[in-house]
Parts: structure tokens; sequence; C-alpha cells
């Protein structure tokens, strides 16, 4: 507990004054015993939230104390000042240290409370409900994709590195491995097959899982949490949703993938959005493409969204590497495929203009209720 | 890696203004990190392009999408410095510096030349720009050489001083499990046996590709030094440079793999600058124990059209290969197919679909038009989980609750009011702080925690989330959950929120999901008010339970409201 700051600077100088002091000591001694009493005999919360108000309240006791110090010389108020402080805990202890008593018969009481399940007469109120924006997002966009005959297929969120990262072309001490910082599981209470256990880091690790299940042709969509070792801010989230889709079939292009992520966009973001695709990198898929977006914002023209480029990085795809298909038992000489996907936030924010990335998993209903 | 756009300007002679660099490099080639007027960055992370570590190999990078010429000429083995003094093998005229590699696998190619006549000072003006455009801060004439030929040729060295190595022999070795080590910071680390060092007779100098050692630095007093140019296993830098978390641009370019070809010419270059600086070549060691081919992949017309899902003629494939220093042998005309011989440089070149990947950049990804997917729809699966969630959403929305999504994990918050035993809970090894380190057994705890924070704005919260909880017993184990919270002045909120439940679940799935009240006790009963509780069934199996929160719980959280809550099993 520090001192109130203009006292330690109040440019007054006071004579010493033993009569002075002693009456601040015995008021302090006094609302102390007078107050700790109190508190003992209080009963209820409200009870306790009155004491409270007048001891700490804005014009309480033990707020107005201080301003009576700046009479004091600077030995007295050295005296004085741990005094008060002690007093002030002591005070803040007993209220809180009764209030729980106070709460633990109240508790008791509990027992006596009856419950009755269906009461007959149970008044519903009305109210509106909001559902989340990346559910609106994810929907409509999984109602976009169902057009083209993709259905959905759910993967584990905790996942081994063999599917996460071995089986997509992911080898361990590859470089690769960079792009995806990875939370582990601590194997000390889990009885796993050996192999390290991780938090995906993306919906890719379901690409093995649903070539080997479903075979060809296939078209399917994972949506879902991934997570990522990230320090959070308003930019960055450390539990993301994705939105990936697998497409495998006979002569299957990266003219299907411009195709596809035109459709998608102008879908979603509007008639008027370009798709542009350009050489990105990741290791499960060769030729790798980046999809941009003609920026929504200022349709290519550039501005301080798309850092004057005219154009927003939206999704990441790329045709199936051919090892990949192996791993998931579809021979790569006969077929082909696409991986496309795009980070559910990011497009959000875009979408709904959003500023902070931290609103999705706040809970704070002042944000969700304006969808 | 930071392109010097002086530098580049001097390794190729552009036809282009660098404006048009700028805009075509992440169409062709790579993303950009940050453009200034000294520098282009390239955004390398988890990149594969190893040959964009060195200005020699963005220059060519750079040439070919721009239609230019590179200035310089591949330099030949015949002419480096070394050569018709004793090599190639035979003439010994200069000495071999004594060099022991014990592991050829972990290090295939290790060379040290010793050169003497040095004096060390501060580098020209020009070099201390050239490195500080790239992102390197100059330190001395001697370490400025080794990361400006890092630089050029993609090559890290290493230039220990010759006076502080025993004998003037190195020898390269695997730690021992245990050993230390003071790296160059001052910093002592503890190895591993899987780390690889370079050592004297007597003591550790260096971490291989990692970090030199304190004690074999190159000082003010450094008149003669062993300069070391190596190539090193990826996957053992990588993992050294990982775990001691010591990062650098030299480690980086050995994880992303070196060749022959370049080393050598690193060696030369280096050599030759340190005559620069008056230095005079006394000994050379080069153990060479690397298997380095030629590759050779096939290409085909059919297979390059049909990935990409345009017509591009042979020629064209032709001439956007053999700009990028790809050399191309017809296989047979009628086959339309070709050996291609991959430049020493593309180590990400290895099979027919990263040759495709070069022509289809070559041409231009935005180039390729549209085209509507064809073939059959799969067979239908088996949806109705993700529909049953969609569904009981709306409908909860629909009865005026709020979806809310919220971590997999516990706060450290939670944990402590509930007094959760952690010992049950899915353990984050590497958590990102303490408000990641447990998953989540539960959904209801973390809207308790929102409906705290909502009280303070609301006089009632109506709240759901439909997620996985992650359990580790009996056996590991996630499960999707409709976890529902109603707080408000009522003081029972029970009730309504059992009856709101009832009707959002009827409709759905037709009687599947139609839940029962259940005899037993829910297991999760310590947290619930002592009456005020039920456990849910569906088809005589418990799903869930509906509760009243004890409010003392409910007061630890800081609600001082009456909260029921809900959560079944989908």
């Amino acid at each position: 507990m520090t001192m109130p700051k203009a006292l330690s600077e109040s440019p007054f100088v006071n004579p010493p004054s033993c009569a002075r002091i002693k009456s601040v000591e015995q008021k302090i001694s006094q609302i102390q015993k007078e107050y700790l009493e109190k508190i003992q005999q209080a009963k209820s919360l409200k009870g306790m939230d009155e004491i409270f108000l007048e001891l700490f309240g804005k014009k309480g006791e033990i707020t107005s104390l201080p301003k009576e110090f700046p009479k004091l010389s600077e030995d007295e108020r050295r005296r004085v000042g741990p005094l008060f402080n002690s007093a002030k805990q002591d005070l803040e202890k007993a209220i809180e240290g009764r209030r729980n008593e106070v709460r633990e018969q109240s508790y008791k009481k509990l027992e006596t409370e009856k419950f009755v399940l269906q009461p007959e007469r149970l008044q519903a109120k009305k109210r509106q409900g909001h559902l989340h924006p990346l559910t609106q997002l994810l929907q409509e966009t999984i109602e976009v994709f169902s057009k083209l005959g993709f259905q959905q297929f759910d993967a584990p969120h905790i996942d081994s590195e063999y599917y996460n990262f071995e089986v997509l072309n992911i080898p361990e001490g590859h470089p690769a491995r960079d792009l995806w910082d990875t939370l582990y599981l601590d194997p000390h209470n889990l009885r796993t097959q050996p192999g390290r256990m991780l938090l995906r880091s993306h919906t890719s690790n379901s690409q093995i899982r649903a070539m080997k299940e479903l075979g060809t042709p296939l078209r399917i969509m994972n949506i879902g949490r991934c997570f990522r070792y990230e320090a959070v801010d308003a930019r960055h989230e450390h539990t993301l949703e994705q939105f990936e889709i697998i497409y495998v079939d006979k002569g299957v292009s990266m003219a299907n993938l411009q195709y596809l992520s035109e459709y998608f966009l102008k879908a979603i973001l509007g008639q008027d959005i370009k798709a542009r695709l350009r050489p990105k990198y990741y290791p499960f898929v060769e030729p790798g493409a980046g999809v941009d977006g003609l920026c929504l914002f200022c349709k290519g023209k550039g501005c301080k969204v798309c850092g004057f480029q005219g154009w927003l990085e939206l999704a990441g795809a790329g045709m199936i590497h051919p090892t990949v298909l192996k791993n998931g038992g579809i021979d790569p000489n006969d077929y082909s495929g696409i991986a496309w996907g795009f980070g559910a936030e990011r497009m959000a924010m875009l979408k709904y203009g959003i500023e902070d990335i931290r609103l999705f998993k706040s809970g704070d209903l002042r944000f969700l209720e304006k969808f | 890696m930071k392109v010097s756009i002086n530098w580049l300007k001097e390794l190729v002679d552009l036809k282009v203004p660098m404006e048009e660099v700028i805009r075509l490099l992440p169409l062709r080639t790579i993303g950009t990190k940050e453009v200034t007027k000294n520098f282009i960055e390239l955004d390398m992370k988890g990149y594969n392009r190893a040959d964009l570590l060195s200005m020699r190999g963005v220059a060519y990078e750079i040439a070919a999408i721009t239609n230019s010429k590179v200035t310089f000429e591949e330099p030949k083995p015949e002419n480096f410095t070394w050569v018709g003094k004793d090599l190639p093998a035979g003439r010994q005229d200069l000495p071999e510096t004594p060099v022991k590699v014990e592991n050829t696998t972990l290090s295939p190619l290790y060379c040290i030349a010793k050169i003497n006549g040095l004096k060390v000072e501060t580098s020209s003006k020009e070099r201390v720009k050239k490195l500080a455009d790239s992102g390197i801060r100059a330190v001395n004439n001697i370490a400025d050489i080794t990361n400006l030929v890092m630089l050029e040729y993609g090559q890290p060295s290493h230039a220990f001083d010759a006076a502080a190595i025993r004998d003037e022999t190195l020898i390269v070795r695997t730690a021992k499990e245990g050993e230390t080590f003071v790296t160059l910071d001052g910093k002592t680390r503890k190895l591993l046996s899987s780390d690889l060092l370079i050592t004297d007779p007597e003591k550790a100098v260096g971490l291989a590709g990692v970090m030199g050692g304190k004690n074999s630095e190159v000082t003010e007093k450094t008149t003669e030094i062993l300069l070391e140019v190596a190539i090193f296993d990826p996957k053992t830098i990588r993992k050294t440079a990982t775990r001691l978390a010591l990062p650098s641009e030299a480690s980086t370019r050995f994880q992303h793999g070196l060749s022959r070809i370049r080393a050598l010419q690193a060696l030369n270059a280096l050599i030759k600058m340190y005559q620069g600086l008056g230095g005079k070549l006394k000994s050379l060691s080069i153990v060479d124990n690397l298997e380095e081919k030629v590759k050779r992949v096939t290409l085909t017309q059919n297979k390059t059209n049909s990935l990409i899902g345009i017509e591009i003629k042979p020629e064209e494939i032709e001439n956007y290969l053999k700009k990028l220093k790809f050399n191309l042998a017809l296989q047979g005309q009628a086959l339309r197919a070709w050996d291609v011989t991959v430049p020493y440089f593309r180590l990400d070149i290895n099979i027919e679909e990263d040759l495709i990947e070069e022509v289809a950049r070559m041409y231009g990804y935005e180039k390729i038009p549209a085209k509507p997917l064809q073939g059959e729809i799969p067979e239908k699966i088996n949806q109705s989980l993700f529909d049953l969630i969609y569904n009981l959403k709306t409908k909860l929305v629909e009865l005026g609750f709020t979806e809310v999504q919220t971590y997999s994990f516990y706060s450290s918050k939670t944990i402590n009011d509930l007094r959760l035993t952690i010992n049950d809970l899915i353990k984050i090894v590497n958590p990102i702080s303490s408000e990641t380190e447990y998953m989540r057994d539960m959904i209801w705890p973390n809207l308790l925690e929102k409906a705290a924070e909502n009280l303070k704005y609301f006089k009632e919260v109506v709240i759901f989330e439909i997620g996985k909880v992650y359990q580790a017993k009996p056996k590991l184990n996630e499960e999707y959950r409709l976890s529902m919270l109603l707080a408000n002045d009522s003081g029972d909120p029970t009730p309504e929120l059992y009856r709101i439940a009832q009707e959002a679940l009827k409709h759905l799935q037709g009687e599947k999901m139609q839940l029962h009240l259940g005899g037993e006790k829910p297991r999760e009963n310590k947290y619930f008010h002592p009456t005020r509780f039920a456990a849910l069934e569906k088809d005589g199996e418990q799903v869930g339970w509906i509760a009243e929160i004890h409010p003392r719980i409910a007061n630890k959280f800081g609600i001082e409201k009456r909260v029921a809550v809900l959560e079944i099993k989908l």
C-alpha cells in the first residue's frame, strides 16, 4: 500500500504537535475497533456492502483519513502511515472473510431450495440470439462448395506427427516445418501409440484419411479448429478456424484451381472480386499457389489494407503432390488433385470489417450481437 | 533474404526497370516481405528455394523472369587459385593442413585453407554498405569477407584464429553427451551426441554450422587464419540450431542444402579476397566424400499441359526452362518428352511436377484461365453430424441464444477456481503461456468465465457453444459437445434452460436427440447446486446433465446471479 501522492509532496511544513498525532492515531484504532465489531455482526451480503461503502466509499471513514495527514510532520506521518495501512488491510480482510462466512451460511440454505425442472407455468422469454460470425462465414462457404458436390469430412484436432506432417511430404528436419509452429502434447498421461502427438496445425491432416477412406473421385471439405504456437495480438491467434477442400479426379488442373478460387471469392466477397494465382511453396502441393483476391477496399487501385498492392493474399492452394497422392493410395499417373484452403478469421475480418482477431474467441456479447 | 538492389544491378544487366522486377518477383518467383530503396526482402520462411539464399541464385532467377542476362560467368574449376599448386592430384607444392573428419556422413565436404599475412581492420565503405543493405552488420575485414561470400554464393564459411588452434589441426566429430562448449556469444552450451563439433587435438573450437567458439575467434591480433568451407548434414544442423535457439544466416543455408560446385567456387572467391588484403595461401585441405550427381528428370508435354490445364507449345516449354538454366534433350519427337538436366544450384527440383511448376510460373500463373470442374460428383457420405451441429446452432439462435466460441484450453484462473485435477487433463508440452497449457475436458467452465465478463455489461447472459472437448482418460478422446448457459435474476434459471434445450433438440434428427431425465446423479456434482441438477439421457444412455452451478463457484467467478448450465455429448 503506498501513501497517497499528495501527502508526500505536500509543500506545507507543519509544526510537530503531540495532540494532533494522538488524535489521528486514536481515530484510526477507533474506526478499526468499531468496524471490526460491525463486520462480525453483519448477517447479509447487503449489510456487508453497506459497511464496505461506509469505510471505503467516496466519503468513507478510511478514504477520508489521509486528508488529515498533511497537518502532521514528516516524522509523525512516518508513524501514522504504517498504522493506517495495517488498519485498512485488516478491515478489508475482515470484510472478505465475513463475506465468505455469510456466503457459506447462505449456501447451507441451498439444500432447502426446491427443484422443479418442468414447472406447469413457465414464462419463456423472447430473446434475439446471434450466430457467431465465423459460423456464418463458414456456412456460406459450405453452401457454395456443396453446389459443386463437395461434402464435409472430419479429422481429429489431436493428431500424430505422421498425419499432420510426415504423410504430407513434410519430413522431420525439413525447413518447411518452420511454416507451422506447432503445439505438442505431453505424453505423460496419454496412453498412445509411439510417435509425438500434437494439436493439428492445419486441416490438411484430413487429406490422407479422406483419400484412403473415400477413394476417387474425391470432393471433400474439412473445416475446423487448428492450433499454432503463436503469441496473441490484434492480428495473431494461436487458435484458428480453417477451411480446406480436397479435390481429386482425372485431369484436374491448375485451370480448375483458378476456377475454384474465382468461384469462391465472387460468391463470398462479391461478384466484382477477381482471383489471381501466384507461385507459393507448400510441401504437400506441386505446383503450389497463393490465391490473391482483388483488394475489396480499393478494387485494385492500392490502399492501406492491401499495402498498396491492389491485391490481398486470401488463400493457399496447389496441385496435390504426387507423394501425398501415393500416401493416400491414389496413383498419381492416373489422377491429379487440388488442395485449397483459407483461414476463416482473416476472411471474416475482411468481409465484415473486423479489426481485432481476438474478438472471435472473446465471447464478448457486445461484439457478437452485431452479427 | 535481403537482396541488395545495388549488388543485384552489378550481377544482372537488367532489361527492365527495378519497379518491374519488384512487380514480377511475387508473380513469378516468391513473395516479398519488404521493399525499400536499398533492398528487396524475399519471404523465405519455410521455402525450399536454397538457390535464392545467394545473390548469384537470385541473379539467375531475376535474369530469367525479366529476359535479362547475368554479368558473371560460372568460375571454371581449372582456374581456381590453388590449381597448379596441388590440385588436381599429383603435384603437392602446397602442403595440406592437418584435418581429420571422423564422421564423413555428417560432414561430406570439409575444406580448410591456411592464410597468413593478414591484418585486422575495418572493411572498405563499399563492403560495409553491401553488407548493411543485405541486413548484416560489418565486424572487421576478415569476418566481413566470409559474410560477403556467403551472400554472393550462398556458402557459409568460418575463420578460426590459427594461433588458437593447437597444432593447427582440426577434427570434425560428434559431441560427447553432456560435453560443454562456450560459443562466440560467451554462453556455455550443453551438447548432445547428435551435435557436430569442430575441435583441435585438445578442445572444441566450433559448433559445426551453427556458431564458432569464443576460444578461437578472430581478434585484432590475428594475422593467420584457418578458413573453413564445409557442407554439413542439414538435419543435424537444424536440430542443433533449433534446440539451442541459435538461428543464423549461416545455419539457415546449411539447413537448406549446399552444393560442391558452389562450395569450391566460394572457397576460391574467399582466398582471392584474402589475397586482396595481402594474405597468402599457405596450405589447403579438401576432404571430399560428397556424393553429388547431376540430376536428370523426364518432362512430358502431355503431363505439363494436363496439369496446368492449357496448351503450351513445346518451343515455349523449352524456352522457359532454358532461361532458368535447365538443359533439355528431346527424347523423341513423337512423345514430346525431354531429358531435363537440372542446374546444380536448384536443389529443390527432383520430379516432373517440380519442372511443371517452373513452366507454369514462367508462363504466368495469373494468365491461366478458369476451367469449370468436370467428372462425376462423388457418392454421398454421411453428413448427419455436421447437419445436426448447424441445425442445432440455428435453432438455438432462433430461441434466443447467442453462439460463443472459446478456446480449447482452460485458463489458469478456471483451473484454480474450479480446483481442476490437472493430472487428468491433456497437457501441452510447449505452451505459449499458462493460458494454453491444459486442454478443456468440459465446455461449461469456459462459458461461465465468459458469462462473468459479460455480466459487467448485461443483466442476463444467454449463450451456447458447440465444440470439442479433449480427454486423456480412460484413453485419448475428443468429442463434440453442446454447452448452454443461462444467467439471470430469476433466482432459478434452470427450468427455463431445460425448456429451451428440449425445444431446440425436439425437432432435430427426429426423435434421435430426444433427451430424457436420468435417474443417476451426474458425475460433476461438486460444481452443482445441492438439489438442482439432473442427468440427461438419450436412448437410455447418459449423454450429459443440466444443473444450476453452485453459487459458491459462480461467486468465485465474480457472478452474483444464479447460473444454469447444460452440457451434452453430440
